[in-house]
């Protein structure tokens, strides 16, 4: 019987019991024996990689703009983080709670902060463990292009790493607490990434987020800005002492139905579910489409079956609602960003871009998506499975070769070299587009349940997309980097590539044809 | 026995329940429009009306799981959510909710601790024997079937201390016996001071009830005795069930 008289130690015994039952259900040696593997997998892969990358240390003019500019663009990109962490809040998170949580507990007549703070840590820590980790790999890389030792540099990276989560999570907390409306926390969270971006555009480190940039490249920074840093990172934790002193506030509304998507959408993800934990994201984050699409194009009267899905799917693509045109707006700038970071930091880097524009092609496959998720309205259409997809893959090619056509032209005003950017865009952006839509086609319209049997074959098909993609931005960027001499070479290197991509293409279109002739079948 | 109205001693005020052009809506759409009620300690409501008129609004409102968007609602003379308020509520929703390794009777010890109940294990013992749920006391939610979910549920409420309960639709899925045991539990915590509004479509229940209130589309549509020749020239037939 739990002690009666003191609610809290109550609430305290019950958690303690259940994850005393927790642990007793889990097979620990076999969580052990896998962490051993991935750990073990991890290290080869990164002894491989330090060694095959033979990087070359950096010339002084690119240490110097580097010194100069990364802060602020590191601290765009943590001011965007912090703004989705903020939108993420006002909407009730970042804390996913039982049902059963909010129904006894948070209705109890117990101190929510003390009822929630276990729960906010625990997200915390996660978070903290894996961005430091994350930091601390890309301070292993960069040490051997930059001045300042190797502790140096994975020593700041990983407090950086580990800081970026802290304030992302924090803002979170401190919308959910405070119940900041979705356009104050946006319009905050946007004000922080304008002061970053005035930071850029004025050569000053005056932003929160600018200083966490300071942290991030410490090595290479003196005086005021080696104390900025500091600064950031005791603002940034600031920012988690008041979020933590505010949870209590969280609205039970918005944290009921969050508990509810959150549990479907876990049941997803352990299902390697991707669509069905797209389509919970979006009713999460509130992301529904405009009632009114943007621009009204023309109608359907051109003849033969192309046409009317070419009009639907831009008829999709024009009912996004802002929130995710600016999403795929960032993503594309980020991946160009991320690429002038692989030439001006490090080539693992370029292991990034695949799966960002992943996000975006997910978001862009939508109409042939729905198209799977109601098979029996596609039965009826008078186009064979491989005519449907071949129509509905067309608009959304068009619409990511756009996607990285911004992605160019970020490079091209971020990087040093406008010239390669713009080179390497013009010859890859097309059989990437095609790549990328095919990969996201496969994973959108994948049945987690057709492989219930083989687990191991289910996680295979699941991940081969990501991992696809990943090799197909990886490679022109890396071969761009390697490939000595002018950009000409460089250019023509890179045009090579375009085979492997577009068998990469071939090879997700039949296995989609393969996919939906197969089902056409069964269901026939 | 009533353990449920422990706490109900020194009550700051007579209608533990009051709301006030209470009000929710969602995007122009209109769930609960100026409600006013005030709910006597000892007073069984029945709280009627056709699906969608607001029944549930009103309860989530008053148990502090919704916000307002106009007026407001005290509990025991608190905002809902503030301490005292849920102290002095219980709340029994329409769909049972359980933490899924928690059996039966970890869930009444649990919810009897955090709102310091007195004598608990004699209470969870009665509760447990009356609804039957003898030789259920270990089972997961899981394992339990809709009606011995809604008993469960129905102990979970009643086996803490408070002034006023709010039951959502609570003899959905009872065999007849057991909603007779529940009728006799509501009758005794009514007894013992507690205010009760019960949401239902059910005549059994109006007519138990002290009072009738009737919601449709989000406005007060009739607040009285249970009277059903008065009910049936406000609602259809079929909008109260074997009227």
């Amino acid at each position: 019987m739990l002690a009666a008289g003191d609610p809290v130690a109550a609430m305290k015994a019950m958690r303690s019991a259940r994850r005393r039952r927790y642990v007793a259900r889990t097979d620990v040696m076999e969580v052990l024996y896998r962490v051993y593997l991935g750990a073990l997998a991890a290290v080869f892969a990164l002894a491989f990689l330090a060694g095959a990358l033979h990087e070359v240390p950096a010339d002084p003019a690119s240490v110097d703009r580097i010194r100069a500019d990364a802060p602020a663009i590191i601290g765009i990109a943590a001011a965007v983080l912090v703004l989705a962490g903020l939108r993420a809040g006002a909407r009730g998170g970042p804390l996913a709670i039982e049902a059963a949580e909010v129904r006894y507990t948070l209705l109890a007549p117990v101190s929510r902060r003390t009822a929630l703070r276990p729960a906010a840590l625990a997200q915390l820590r996660t978070a903290v463990l894996l961005g430091a980790l994350l930091g601390a790999i890309v301070g292993n890389f960069v040490f051997r292009r930059f001045p300042g030792g190797a502790l140096e540099w994975i020593g700041s990276l990983a407090a950086f790493g580990a800081l970026v989560p802290i304030a992302v999570l924090a803002g979170a907390l401190v919308a959910s607490g405070r119940r900041l409306r979705p356009p104050v926390a946006g319009a905050l969270g946007l004000a922080l990434v304008l002061w970053s971006a005035l930071d850029l555009a004025l050569g000053w480190s005056s932003s929160p987020a600018t200083m966490l940039g300071d942290l991030a490249t410490l090595p290479l920074q003196h005086g005021a800005s080696a104390w900025l840093a500091v600064l950031g990172a005791a603002l940034a934790l600031a920012l988690l002492a008041a979020g933590l002193l505010g949870i209590g506030g969280l609205g039970l509304e918005a944290a009921r139905r969050r508990a509810q998507l959150v549990a479907e959408m876990r049941f997803s993800a352990s299902v390697q579910d991707l669509r069905s934990v797209i389509l919970l994201r979006r009713q999460l984050a509130s992301e529904h489409p405009r009632r009114r699409p943007w621009l009204r194009l023309g109608g359907t009267r051109a003849r033969g079956a192309a046409r009317p899905i070419w009009w639907r799917d831009w008829q999709s693509f024009l009912h996004w609602p802002a929130v995710r045109v600016v999403r795929v707006v960032l993503i594309a700038v980020a991946a160009g960003g991320l690429a002038v970071g692989g030439f001006d930091l490090t080539p693992v880097l370029f292991a990034l871009p695949g799966p960002l524009l992943f996000i975006a092609a997910l978001d862009l496959i939508e109409p042939l998506a729905q198209e799977s998720d109601h098979p029996t309205r596609r039965l009826l259409l008078p186009l064979t499975a491989a005519e449907l997809i071949r129509h509905h893959l067309v608009a959304p090619m068009v619409a990511m070769a756009f996607v990285l056509a911004i992605a160019t032209v970020a490079a091209a005003v971020a990087g040093g070299d406008p010239g390669l950017a713009l080179g390497v865009g013009a010859v890859v952006f097309l059989p990437l587009a095609a790549v990328l839509i095919c990969a996201a086609a496969v994973s959108a319209t994948n049945d987690p349940y057709e492989f219930v049997l083989n687990p191991q074959l289910g996680q295979a098909v699941s991940l081969a997309p990501l991992v696809v993609v990943l090799i197909a931005a990886f490679l022109p960027l890396f071969v761009a980097w390697k490939v000595e001499g002018g950009n000409g070479a460089r250019v023509g290197a890179v045009a090579g590539i375009d085979f492997v991509l577009l068998v990469f293409a071939l090879i997700g279109l039949a296995a989609l044809a393969f996919r939906f002739h197969k089902r056409e079948g069964e269901a026939l | 026995m009533s353990g449920a109205i422990e706490a109900t001693a020194g009550g700051r005020t007579d209608a533990p329940l009051r709301a006030h052009g209470l009000g929710r809506s969602y995007d122009g759409y209109i769930a609960l429009g100026s409600f006013n009620l005030e709910v006597a300690a000892g007073e069984l409501v029945a709280l009627i009306g056709p699906n969608g008129a607001g029944k549930t609004t009103f309860l989530n409102l008053a148990a502090g799981l919704l916000d307002p968007t106009s007026g407001r609602v005290e509990i025991d003379g608190h905002v809902p959510g503030s301490i005292e308020a849920r102290r002095a509520l219980s709340y029994l929703p329409d769909t049972p909710v359980f933490y899924e390794d928690l059996s039966v009777a970890e869930h009444l010890e649990y919810v009897a601790a955090l709102h310091e109940a007195k004598h608990p294990a004699a209470r969870i013992d009665e509760l447990i024997s009356r609804l039957g749920l003898d030789g259920w006391e270990d089972a997961l939610g899981a394992e339990l079937s809709k009606g011995m979910k809604q008993k469960a549920s129905i102990a979970f409420a009643l086996v803490r201390p408070f002034k006023v309960l709010l039951a959502d639709e609570p003899l959905d899925g009872l065999d007849p016996p057991s909603r007779e045991t529940l009728f006799t539990l509501l009758a005794e915590t009514q007894a013992a001071g507690a205010a009760i509004i019960v949401s239902t479509h059910r005549p059994d229940v109006i007519a138990a009830a002290d009072r009738c209130v009737a919601i449709r589309d989000g406005r007060l549509a009739y607040d009285g005795t249970p009277d059903p020749a008065v009910l049936t020239e406000i609602f259809d037939r079929s909008e109260l069930e074997g009227a």
